[in-house]
């Protein structure tokens, strides 16, 4: 009883500990881990036989209950309980993610744990030991739709848990009946996490938080690509200083395009509750870690890297699917942060090969409202002998870097119109074939949306190499296009001469370009005088919110298949017992006999004998069987006695038990897993 | 040493015994009516090498049952009469001087028999009681040296009566042990007892009991019946009921292992009579209380309360797990 209470507890307490992953700290796994072991101090309040079982653990919940209202009623908007304790949950949905340890958003998990915990403390003292596993799973998957499956990326925790239960179910069982050890239950979580494994979606994982409204804020902040020039003008002004891996700094990623200007996302949401991004991340990532201290730079974006999964600022909103952090209040001096994020880092060959996604999914990422003609002709000829998206990207690229010069004093501007003249202007014009970063990525951004390439432009800094910590200046602020290719992410291309920001290798580049230059000439520079208009892609609000709801309705198509996959899976172990009893002869007959008993609701006392319980029945089929199954067991030499008449005297008697018992039972008769676990 | 494994019986042997202990149980019954069950028990006895311990009030036929056993078995019965002033030597027989040959001659007592009624053997003294448990056990008497067997099969079937106890000597619990089944007879039930009652119809008169056997058979039965299978769960199961008596709190003497032996050499005899060449966790359950209950020695406050040892060996059956046929 006290070895199975300690083992119950201590696996309980471990999927506790990983439940405080989804929270930031060591405090929520502590608090999880006591709430366990309050929960299992209790188990004896409710076995104390003068008070009823039933009251004890209503009283116990109830208290639970008031209690996380006590806590959690200060930070509510209502002093409604019901809906003080409902809204909790929401609450913890739509906070960063992990979420702050704070005293409110705690209350879910701790109530979670200790409902959990005490089923499990009044259930353990029974004689099935199904108890533990329930809960841990339980636990084990509230934590990772909480953390969206980080918090055991590799399943070592999982691994942890099965060991656990494996090992309290072979051991407790062998101390505690001194008997035969249940070599085959050991299999069924095993079988449980296959068939899961096997059965579950691997992409288009259920997201709980998509059933929430991410808290979102307008904020309307503005596009900071003009920015660039007045910044190329302040020169070596320290803008702020960067500690960590060498990686290009980030400031926005603008990916909408309205043929005149780029335009920043205006709606951002706390870092971790958003939701994933529109497009997702590539199959390589890499981590970075930075820590930045600012200087001289101003305004709201805050310098990032990569897609930025967690800041240690107070108060920064993210825009979840170009990964810009804001800050709500202005950047001050002085200000230091550190910020963890994400970079796509796919391989050359990866690349080579890989596809771009079409259709609405990037739609918009692909659109240019009234493309001019001659520079949808352009990048047509430009790309006429690529083969591949990337071949594509590639051939752009060095089309847009050769013949043109970066110019800090260039015209700012990235419409049709300034980009035509910095494509094609005649020699002597203001800005034409020179211009500032904004020029070079817009004129690859808007040239690759021409032919098929989802793209979009990033403003950030390139800060010269060299020291652990690097300082940024005006004059590093520059600005870089990004194409998406299926499955590797959002990867940067480097139409400005003389600069880097990473991507693909330079010898990849050159292989492509290698290849193109010995089948085609210089493309033409033809400028037409009437361009047919470009006919614009129509109605994609409508296309995304229905994918968003088809997303919604999988994620409730998911909670409702778990029943339909354990009841699959309870038939399938219910037959596979019925074989193996079968192949037992007799006294697996006798155990169907048994198992029909049980269903039916009747338990025969463990001192009658097997005739003795066939004679209960009033059945003589029953009372043939049972005599073959003694014989079978207790005489001498083989145990094959009757051939198939003892399974045929079983059917006869579990169906004439099944025709007395009343419909609901007969209804779950399939499914009813009590003979999976009974003993004897 | 080499030991040879003696054949186990077989189905056809078992057949054959059946039918033989169907026999000797009618032929008993034409005078003891309808009480099959405890002419069932007596014949275990018989068959299993022991002695029977019938604790019954005067007239309920106890003198009857052994004397038709003995009748139907075709060998010699004899019966001793227990009093304060009975010798050893009565029961056991002595040596008498012969004037005619000169020699010391051994004059066999009563219990030179196949049956022998015990009748009343708590009002004889100790000696003499011993004298007769000692028979009981040895199967042989030993005078002036000389042992001397009884016959095969020999049964002791001792009567004590549970009512008048004054004037007499309990028997010891080690002498109880010797007995392998203890019961009682019982008043017979109304219909029987009209059948008894009504001149000419045979019932109480023992000279009526067919002979269908004779004691040679007897007790070539009772020598292949010990190779009867027990299987091993039926003996873990036997196992566990003796270990439930000594944990037991309202017993100060739980069952020994000679009595968890006798109970093993009963359920192969009675597993026989019904047929079956294998025993059944059903026959232990069956013989348990005639075989153990005489053996188990009660605490004072359970005696107090009114416990009985069938009684404790009732919740004691219902306390431990039956070996079942099962698939595992």
């Amino acid at each position: 009883m006290i070895a199975r209470s300690a083992w119950a507890a201590l696996v309980l307490v471990v999927a506790a500990i990983h439940l405080g992953s989804g929270w930031q700290g060591w405090l929520p796994a502590l608090v999880f881990s006591g709430t366990v072991v309050v929960a299992f101090a209790c188990g004896p309040l409710v076995r104390w036989r003068r008070v009823p079982a039933g009251l004890t653990l209503l009283c116990l919940v109830a208290f639970a209950l008031a209690g996380g209202y006590w806590v959690a009623r200060d930070t509510a908007e209502t002093t409604d309980p019901s809906t003080v304790l409902l809204d909790l949950v929401p609450r913890l949905l739509t906070a960063a993610r992990p979420a702050p340890a704070t005293p409110e958003l705690l209350v879910p998990g701790v109530l979670l744990v200790f409902g959990i915990a005490l089923a499990v403390a009044v259930s353990v003292t029974g004689r099935s030991l199904l108890g533990p596993a329930v809960g841990v799973v339980v636990l084990y998957t509230c934590t990772a739709l909480l953390t969206a499956g980080r918090a055991d990326r590799y399943g070592l925790v999982a691994l942890l848990l099965v060991a656990l239960l494996v090992l309290g179910w072979l051991l407790l069982d062998r101390l505690e009946t001194g008997g035969r050890v249940l070599t085959a239950l050991p299999f069924v979580p095993i079988a449980v996490v296959a068939l899961l494994a096997s059965a579950v979606p691997t992409s288009g994982a259920f997201e709980p938080r998509e059933l929430v409204e991410p808290p979102v804020t307008d904020l309307g902040v503005s596009n900071p690509l003009p920015q660039l020039a007045s910044w190329a003008n302040l020169g070596p002004v320290e803008l702020f200083r960067v500690r960590g891996p060498e990686r290009a700094i980030r400031l926005a990623a603008l990916s909408d395009y309205s043929g005149a200007a780029w335009r920043a996302a205006s709606l951002y949401g706390p870092i971790g509750a958003v939701a994933a991004p529109d497009l997702p991340p590539g199959g390589r990532t890499a981590e970075a870690d930075v820590e930045v201290t600012i200087g001289e730079l101003t305004g709201s974006w805050v310098p990032t890297v990569g897609r930025p999964t967690s800041v240690t600022l107070d108060g920064a909103m993210v825009d979840p699917d170009s990964g810009s952090l804001v800050l709500l209040d202005e950047l001050s001096p002085g200000l230091s942060y550190r910020v963890r994020g994400v970079v796509d880092v796919p391989e050359d060959g990866d690349l080579m090969r890989a596809g771009v996604p079409s259709g609405d999914r990037a739609r918009r990422y692909l659109a240019l409202p009234g493309l001019p003609f001659s520079l949808a002709e352009y990048a047509r000829q430009i790309v006429q002998n690529a083969r591949t998206p990337f071949e594509r990207a590639v051939a752009i690229e060095q089309v847009v870097k050769t013949g043109r010069v970066p110019d800090a004093g260039a015209p700012v501007g990235s419409s049709y119109a300034r980009l035509e003249r910095f494509l094609f202007g005649a020699q002597g014009e203001p800005g034409a074939g020179a211009g500032t970063a904004e020029q070079f990525a817009s004129a690859f951004a808007v040239l690759g949306r021409a032919v098929g390439l989802p793209t979009r432009v990033v403003v950030g800094f390139q800060p010269a190499g060299g020291d652990e910590e690097r300082v940024v200046r005006g004059s590093d602020a520059t600005a870089w296009p990004e194409v998406y290719f299926e499955g590797w992410g959002w990867v940067p291309f480097d139409p400005l001469a003389g600069t880097s920001s990473g991507g693909s290798s330079a010898a990849a580049k050159r292989e492509v370009l290698d290849r193109l230059a010995s089948i085609t000439a210089t493309p033409t520079t033809t400028a037409l005088s009437a361009p047919p208009p470009f006919v614009p892609p129509t109605a994609p609000p409508q296309a995304q919110a229905t994918t968003r709801e088809s997303r919604q309705w999988v994620g409730l198509l998911v909670p409702a298949g778990i029943p339909v996959l354990i009841s699959v899976m309870l038939v399938g172990l219910r037959t596979s017992r019925r074989v193996r009893l079968k192949r037992a002869g007799a006294p697996g007959a006798w155990d169907h006999v048994l198992d029909g008993l049980l269903l039916a609701g009747h338990s025969p006392p463990p001192d009658r004998t097997a005739p003795d319980i066939a004679r209960d029945m009033g059945s003589p089929p029953a009372l043939r069987l049972a005599e073959l199954a003694d014989y079978s067991a207790f005489g001498p030499g083989g145990r094959v006695v009757g051939g198939s008449e003892p399974w045929r005297l079983a059917r006869v008697v579990t169906s004439g038990l099944k025709r007395r018992t009343r419909w609901p039972r007969r209804l779950l008769w399939p499914l009813d897993p009590r003979p999976l676990w009974r003993r004897r | 040493m080499t030991t040879t494994a003696v054949p186990a019986v077989g189905e056809d042997e078992i057949a054959a015994f059946r039918v033989l202990h169907a026999r000797l149980g009618d032929a008993v019954e034409t005078a003891v009516r309808g009480k099959r069950d405890v002419v069932d028990l007596v014949l275990v006895s018989l068959f299993a090498g022991g002695h029977v311990l019938l604790e019954d009030v005067p007239g309920t036929g106890k003198t009857t049952l052994a004397r038709a056993v003995a009748g139907a078995l075709g060998g010699v019965s004899r019966r001793v009469q227990f009093t304060p002033d009975l010798l050893p030597s009565d029961v056991t027989g002595t040596s008498v001087y012969d004037p005619q040959t000169g020699q010391v001659k051994f004059r066999p007592g009563p219990v030179f028999a196949n049956i022998v009624l015990a009748d009343e053997i708590n009002r004889a003294a100790a000696k003499t009681q011993s004298a007769l448990l000692e028979v009981m056990e040895e199967r042989t008497v030993t005078v002036d040296g000389v042992a001397h067997a009884v016959p095969a099969p020999f049964l002791v079937v001792a009567t004590q009566n549970p009512i008048d106890l004054d004037g007499t000597y309990r028997l010891p619990e080690a002498q109880l042990d010797r007995f392998m089944l203890r019961t009682s007879i019982g008043y017979p039930s109304r219909e029987h007892e009209l059948d008894v009652l009504r001149p000419g119809s045979g019932a109480g008169f023992v000279g009526a009991v067919p002979t269908v056997s004779n004691p040679h058979v007897v007790a070539e039965y009772g020598r292949r019946l010990q190779t009867l299978h027990v299987a091993d769960p039926i003996l873990r199961y036997v196992g566990e009921l003796g270990a439930a008596t000594r944990a037991d709190d309202r017993l100060r003497l739980g069952a020994s292992t000679r009595g968890l032996k006798a109970l093993v050499r009963c359920v192969q005899v009675f597993a026989a009579s019904r047929g079956r060449h294998f025993a059944v966790p059903g026959d232990v359950q069956a013989l348990i209380v005639p075989v153990l209950a005489h053996r188990l020695v009660l605490t004072r406050e359970a005696q107090l309360a009114g416990v009985t040892t069938e009684q404790v060996l009732q919740d004691v059956v219902a306390g431990v797990a039956v070996p079942r046929p099962s698939s595992r």
